[in-house]
C-alpha cells in the first residue's frame, strides 16, 4: 500500500536538495471532498501533499503550461519539475515525450501505483451515499475504500465507486518514473473495451440519434480541450479568434487563416469540433477520462476516444503511451497493415 | 493585384462533349467571379487550341489560366508550356479534370455537366490563389550505378561507359554473366550463348569507365535524381584477385564438396572454387558457408598450397560509398520454386530436371561435356518429355502470368535434344504456343517439321517412377484422350519469377513492385524503362519475363534514359514543395516519420524541408496535427475555397 509519508519524504528531499524547482501534486481542497492540484515550492509546504482516491486529476496538463511559461521567461530556471503521476497520467507523459513536446530531463516523476483499485468517480460516490456528504475517502489494505461521513466510517468495495476508466485500466502502474510508490500489481481485465459494447450494439440510426442528442448539449466551453494534456496546439482548428498571432506572423499568413468551424453550438459545428478532436487524439489519448469529468453538460466524451483507442488496437495493434521511442500511430506505416477497411 | 482568369473548355472530340454540355460549362464559368474569359474548343491540346489560349492571354491580359480537359498527368505540362510562351509563370495554369473524373465515368448529361462546372469552378478558386514559382535547380553527379551483372546490366553498363560516363556495376554473385552464361545455345539462331556473351564480359572488365564490383550488394541508397549516395557492401572472397594465378592447386586439396550453383547442382564444387572458367573477374573465391572454418587450425589446406599467398583469411567485409546521378536496376529473374511443383516429382527423381539444368546438360562446357545423359545412370535418354507452363498461367495455385520465354526455349531444348540423340523422341506438353517474335514461329515449326518433335496440347497431371522409367500421365485435349508416356527424362519449363531479394532491393531503392513482384514501370506503354522513382530505370527480366533480345533492347533504352539525365549540367525540380510554418510547428516529428522521400528533418526542434527531395505529395501536411506544413499551390486555404466552390458557396 502506498504511504503518503513516503511521498512527502521524497518530496522534501528533492526540494531541499534543489533537484526540482517545484512539485506538482495533490492537496486537500478548502471546499469539499475532492483533492485539488498543489504546487509545492518549499520543503515546508510538503506537508500539504495527500494521496487518496480523490486524487483524480491528470496533472500532466500542467507540464504543457510549464513549457509555455518557461518559453516566455528571460532566464528560465532549468531545473526539472517534480510531478506526481498515476499509471494513466504516466502514459500521458510518454506521449508528450514521444511527440518531443517535453524532454525527459525536464521532469522528475514521482510515480504512484494504483495497485488493485484506482480513483473514485464523484458522481458514483454521491449516489452511493444517497446525498450524505463524505468528509474523507481513504484506501484500505484491500480492494475497499473507507468513507468517513458524519455517521462515522464505512467500508465500500472500490469497484462500486471507481471511475469508469479505472475499471478498464491497463496501466495501474506508472510506466515511467524516477521513484515509485506502491507495488506493481497485475490486475485482471477481461475486456478493456467493455463500456463500448452498449453503444456498438446499437443500429447506425440509433447511434446517430444518441450522439446527436449528446453533442447537441455541448455549449462549446472547451473545458474538455483545456483539461486535455494532448490538446497542446497553440492554434486550434476550431478557433477563429484565438489565432496565435506572433510578431512575425505576416499579413499573408493572417489572410490564409480559414474558418473551418462556426463558433455557434449548432449540431453540425458541434459534430465537427468533437470529431476533429477525437481524430486528433487517435493513438494519443491515454484514457485519463478528464474530458468527460470536466464536461459541465455530462457528454460521454470518453466513448469517442475509447472507440478510437479500440480501432487503433484492433487494426494496427497500437497502444498509446507505453513506449516513448515508438513512432506515433499516424506516422507509422507497416507493410502488414490491414487494408480491408479501404472499400 | 489583378486577377484575370481565362477558362478553356476542351471537347476532346466526343470524349468530353459526348457526356458534358461543354457550351454550358463555358457559359457558367464566364459568370464566375475572377473569370474574364471563357471559351471552348474541340481539341484544346492541338496547335490551334493552344493558340486560342495564347491569343486570349494577350488580348484579354489574362494572368491565370484554367484548362478543363483530361487528367493533369497527360497535358498539364503542355498547357503550362503554352502559357509560358505567352509570358506567364507556368504555375499560373491549373487543369480541371473533366474527362477521367467526369465524362468518362458518368452517363447522365445533366448531372455530368453540373459536376464539370463544379470541378472547373473549384479549379478557378485554386488557381486564383496560386503563387508564381520557379523550378528548383540542382547539380548532377555525372556517373551511373548499374545493379545486376547479367546480360541486361552488362549492356546498360557498356552503353553508358561507351558514352563516356563512369559506371559502377554491382553484382552480388562472384562473377558477372547472369543466367545467360549458363545457357548452351540461344533461340532462334542457335548461336552459342557463352560465345556471344563472353566478349561483352571481357569488355566490361577492361573498360576504363567501368568500376566492376562483384560479390557486392547495394546496402543503402539515399539522395535523389542526379545526386544519389549509395552504400555498397563488398563481401570478402578471402582470395586476393590480384595475386591469384588460377593455378587450381587449392581445389585439389580442399576436402569439402558442395553442389555447384553454376551447374544447378548437377556437379559438385569445392569450398574454394572459381564459378566457371570464363568468370569475370577471373579469380577463385572461398565460400564461407561451406568452408570448415576460416581459422587455419580448422583446415587451411588451401592456404598451405597457395604459392602466390593469395588466400587471406583475415579479409573483412567493406562498405564502399559511391555517388551517382542515375541508377539502372537489372536484378534479373530466378526460376519458380520447384518444391511447389511436387506433382512433377522434382527433387524426388533425379531425371526430372528444370530448364536451366537441361541447358547445362546441353552445354559443351557442362557436366557431361555436351552429351545428353541421365543424371541417375548416365545413360542416353531415348524418350524425353518437356512440360511447358510449369507454374505459369496457373492463377489458382501458382503464377497468374505467362513466363513468355518457355515456349521458345522448350522448342529449342527439344530441337537440340534431337540434334544430339537422333533416334530419340521428344514430346512437348503445351497449353498454347506463343511464338511472337522475329524468326520465332519459323523456329517452332522447324522443331515440329524437321526434328519431329511431338507437340501434345494438354497438361500433365502426374510424373512418377515406374520400372526405371518416369511415367508421365497427361492428356491430349485435341483428341480428347489420356496420354501415358514412359519417359527416360522429364524437363520442366519452370515459370520465371523476380530474382531472390528483388523485393528487399526494391524497398531499399523505394521503387514499386507490381502484383507479381516484378519491378513496376512508371507507365506500361509510354515509360516502360522508367521506375516510379525519378532517376531510377529498369532493365531486363527484373521488370517482366523477357528473352535476351528484349532484355538487351530494354537495357540500351534504360542506358539512353540515364544518359538523358547525366548529360545535363543541372536538373530542375518542381517547386511545389512542402513549406513549414515555424510558428506553429511543435517539433513532434510525425512529418519526419511519414515522409516517403526523407525530405523532412528536425532542426532546432522544428521541422525543415529539403526542397530538392520533396515531391510535394502532401503526406506531411495531412499528418501534421497543428496544420504547420502546407504544400505550395495546394494550401489548406486553396482546398477550403475549392470545397466551397464545389458546395456552391
Amino acid at each position: 500500500m502506498v504511504k503518503v509519508e513516503d511521498i512527502k519524504k521524497e518530496a522534501k528531499r528533492i526540494l531541499k536538495e534543489g533537484k526540482v524547482k517545484y512539485i506538482i501534486g495533490y492537496k486537500k481542497s478548502t471546499n469539499g471532498l475532492m483533492s485539488v492540484p498543489a504546487f509545492i515550492e518549499s520543503p515546508e509546504d510538503v506537508e500539504n501533499l495527500i494521496w487518496d482516491p480523490t486524487c483524480v486529476y491528470n496533472l500532466t496538463r500542467f507540464l504543457v503550461d510549464e513549457k509555455r511559461r518557461k518559453a516566455r521567461e528571460k532566464n528560465p530556471d532549468e531545473r526539472p519539475v517534480g510531478i506526481v503521476v498515476k499509471g494513466c497520467d504516466s502514459r500521458a507523459i510518454i506521449v508528450l515525450l514521444q511527440e518531443k513536446f517535453i524532454n525527459r530531463e525536464n521532469i522528475y516523476v514521482l510515480g504512484i501505483s494504483c495497485e488493485t483499485t484506482g480513483v473514485l468517480d464523484e458522481k458514483k460516490l454521491l449516489k452511493k451515499l444517497n446525498g450524505k456528504k463524505a468528509e474523507k475517502v481513504e484506501y484500505d489494505e484491500k480492494d475497499n475504500f473507507i468513507i468517513t461521513t458524519l455517521d462515522g466510517k464505512s467500508k465500500v468495495p472500490a469497484d462500486e465507486i471507481l471511475a469508469e476508466r479505472c475499471l478498464e485500466c491497463r496501466a495501474n502502474f506508472p510506466v515511467i518514473n524516477d521513484i515509485l510508490f506502491g507495488e506493481k500489481v497485475d490486475r485482471k481485465l477481461d475486456n478493456r473495451f467493455k463500456s463500448l459494447e452498449k453503444i456498438e450494439s446499437l443500429s447506425k440510426e440509433k447511434r446517430w440519434g444518441f450522439w446527436k442528442e449528446q453533442l447537441d448539449k455541448c455549449i462549446r466551453c472547451y473545458a474538455c480541450r483545456s483539461v486535455c494534456p494532448m490538446c497542446y496546439c497553440d492554434e486550434c482548428v476550431v478557433d477563429t479568434i484565438n489565432f496565435a498571432v506572433t510578431a512575425d506572423t505576416t499579413a499573408e499568413e493572417k489572410a490564409q487563416r480559414i474558418k473551418w468551424v462556426e463558433k455557434s453550438p449548432t449540431t453540425s459545428e458541434n459534430f465537427v469540433y468533437h470529431f476533429v478532436r477525437a481524430i486528433h487524439l487517435a493513438g494519443r489519448c491515454i484514457d485519463c477520462g478528464e474530458c468527460e469529468r470536466v464536461c459541465p453538460m455530462d457528454i460521454p466524451l470518453r466513448f469517442l476516444n475509447k472507440k478510437m483507442e479500440k480501432e487503433a488496437k484492433e487494426l494496427f495493434d497500437y497502444d498509446a503511451g507505453f513506449d516513448p521511442d515508438q513512432p506515433s500511430l499516424v506516422s507509422c506505416f507497416k507493410d502488414e497493415d490491414p487494408e480491408d477497411f479501404i472499400r | 493585384m489583378k486577377k484575370r482568369t481565362g477558362v478553356f473548355v476542351c471537347h476532346c472530340g466526343i470524349n468530353i462533349a459526348g457526356t458534358v454540355d461543354v457550351k454550358k460549362v463555358t457559359e457558367e464559368l464566364s459568370k464566375h467571379p475572377g473569370v474574364v474569359h471563357s471559351e471552348d474548343y474541340i481539341y484544346m491540346c492541338s496547335d490551334p487550341g493552344q493558340n486560342l489560349i495564347i491569343d486570349a492571354i494577350k488580348e484579354k491580359n489574362l494572368d491565370k489560366v484554367v484548362v478543363a480537359c483530361c487528367s493533369p498527368t497527360l497535358h498539364e505540362t503542355t498547357f503550362r508550356n503554352t502559357i509560358k510562351s505567352a509570358g506567364l509563370n507556368t504555375f499560373q495554369c491549373e487543369i480541371a479534370n473533366i474527362r477521367e473524373q467526369c465524362s468518362w465515368v458518368h452517363k447522365d448529361m445533366e448531372k455530368a455537366t453540373e459536376k464539370a462546372i463544379k470541378i472547373s469552378k473549384s479549379t478557378v478558386e485554386r488557381v486564383l490563389r496560386n503563387e508564381s514559382l520557379d523550378p528548383i535547380s540542382i547539380p548532377v553527379t555525372r556517373r551511373a550505378l548499374v545493379i545486376g551483372g547479367g546480360i541486361a546490366g552488362i549492356q546498360s553498363a557498356l552503353d553508358l561507359a561507351n558514352s563516356d560516363f563512369e559506371v559502377v556495376l554491382v553484382e552480388r554473385s562472384p562473377s558477372i554473366g547472369g543466367h545467360m552464361i549458363q545457357l548452351s545455345e540461344t533461340f532462334p539462331t542457335l548461336d552459342c550463348s557463352q560465345c556471344i556473351l563472353t566478349p561483352k564480359m571481357v569488355e566490361v572488365s577492361k573498360h576504363p569507365n567501368i568500376k566492376l564490383m562483384t560479390f557486392s550488394e547495394v546496402q543503402e541508397i539515399s539522395g535523389y535524381i542526379g545526386n544519389f549516395k549509395v552504400k555498397i557492401l563488398k563481401k570478402p572472397t578471402y582470395v586476393d584477385p590480384d595475386k591469384c594465378t588460377l593455378c587450381d592447386e587449392c581445389t585439389k586439396v580442399c576436402p569439402v564438396v558442395v553442389p555447384n550453383e553454376f551447374d544447378l547442382g548437377l556437379t559438385g564444387r569445392r569450398a574454394i572454387y572459381i564459378p566457371f572458367p570464363q568468370a569475370i573477374p577471373a579469380t577463385y573465391i572461398l565460400d564461407i558457408n561451406s568452408c570448415p572454418g576460416l581459422l587455419p587450425i580448422a583446415c587451411g589446406k588451401c592456404a598451405d598450397v597457395c604459392e602466390p599467398n593469395a588466400i587471406d583469411f583475415d579479409m573483412k567485409p567493406e562498405i564502399i560509398e559511391e555517388e551517382v546521378g542515375a541508377i539502372i536496376v537489372a536484378s534479373g529473374y530466378d526460376q519458380y520454386d520447384k518444391e511447389l511443383m511436387a506433382e512433377y516429382g522434382y527433387g524426388k527423381y533425379p531425371d526430372v530436371l528444370d530448364g536451366l539444368q537441361f541447358e547445362r546438360l546441353l552445354s559443351a562446357s557442362g557436366p557431361t561435356m555436351g552429351k545428353i545423359l541421365r543424371p541417375s545412370d548416365h545413360k542416353e535418354p531415348k524418350e524425353v518429355v518437356f512440360i511447358q507452363c510449369v507454374g505459369s498461367r496457373d492463377p489458382e495455385l501458382h503464377c497468374e502470368y505467362c513466363s513468355k520465354i518457355c515456349c521458345m526455349y522448350t522448342a529449342k531444348h527439344a530441337m537440340l535434344y534431337k540434334h544430339h540423340v537422333h533416334d530419340g523422341q521428344a514430346y512437348v506438353f503445351y497449353i498454347d504456343i506463343r511464338s511472337g517474335g522475329k524468326g520465332y514461329e519459323e523456329f517452332v515449326q522447324r522443331a515440329v517439321e524437321e526434328d519431329g518433335v511431338l507437340y501434345l496440347r494438354g497438361k500433365v497431371s502426374k510424373v512418377f517412377e515406374d520400372k526405371e522409367k518416369l511415367k508421365v500421365w497427361g492428356i491430349d485435349t485435341l483428341i480428347g484422350k489420356d496420354i501415358e508416356i514412359d519417359a527416360d527424362m522429364v524437363v520442366l519449363a519452370m515459370a520465371t519469377r523476380p530474382s531472390n531479394g528483388a523485393e528487399e532491393l526494391a524497398r531499399k531503392l523505394k521503387i514499386a513492385l507490381d502484383k507479381d513482384g516484378f519491378l513496376a514501370e512508371a507507365h506500361p506503354k509510354l515509360r516502360p524503362v522508367e521506375s516510379v522513382t525519378s532517376g531510377m530505370f529498369l532493365a531486363g527480366a527484373a521488370q517482366a519475363p523477357k528473352d535476351i533480345p528484349e532484355a538487351v533492347a530494354q537495357a540500351s533504352g534504360a542506358a539512353a534514359k540515364a544518359i538523358s539525365i547525366l548529360c545535363q549540367e543541372r536538373l530542375y525540380h518542381a517547386p511545389t514543395v512542402a513549406n513549414v510554418n515555424i510558428n506553429l510547428c511543435t517539433g513532434c516529428g510525425m512529418c519526419v516519420d511519414v515522409c516517403p522521400y526523407d525530405a523532412l528533418s528536425l532542426k532546432n526542434g522544428k521541422a525543415e524541408v529539403n526542397e530538392v527531395l520533396c515531391e510535394g505529395c502532401g503526406t506531411c501536411s495531412a499528418t501534421c496535427l497543428r496544420a504547420a506544413i502546407q504544400v505550395k499551390n495546394i494550401t489548406p486555404l486553396q482546398v477550403h475555397e475549392m470545397i466551397n466552390a464545389c458546395l456552391g458557396g
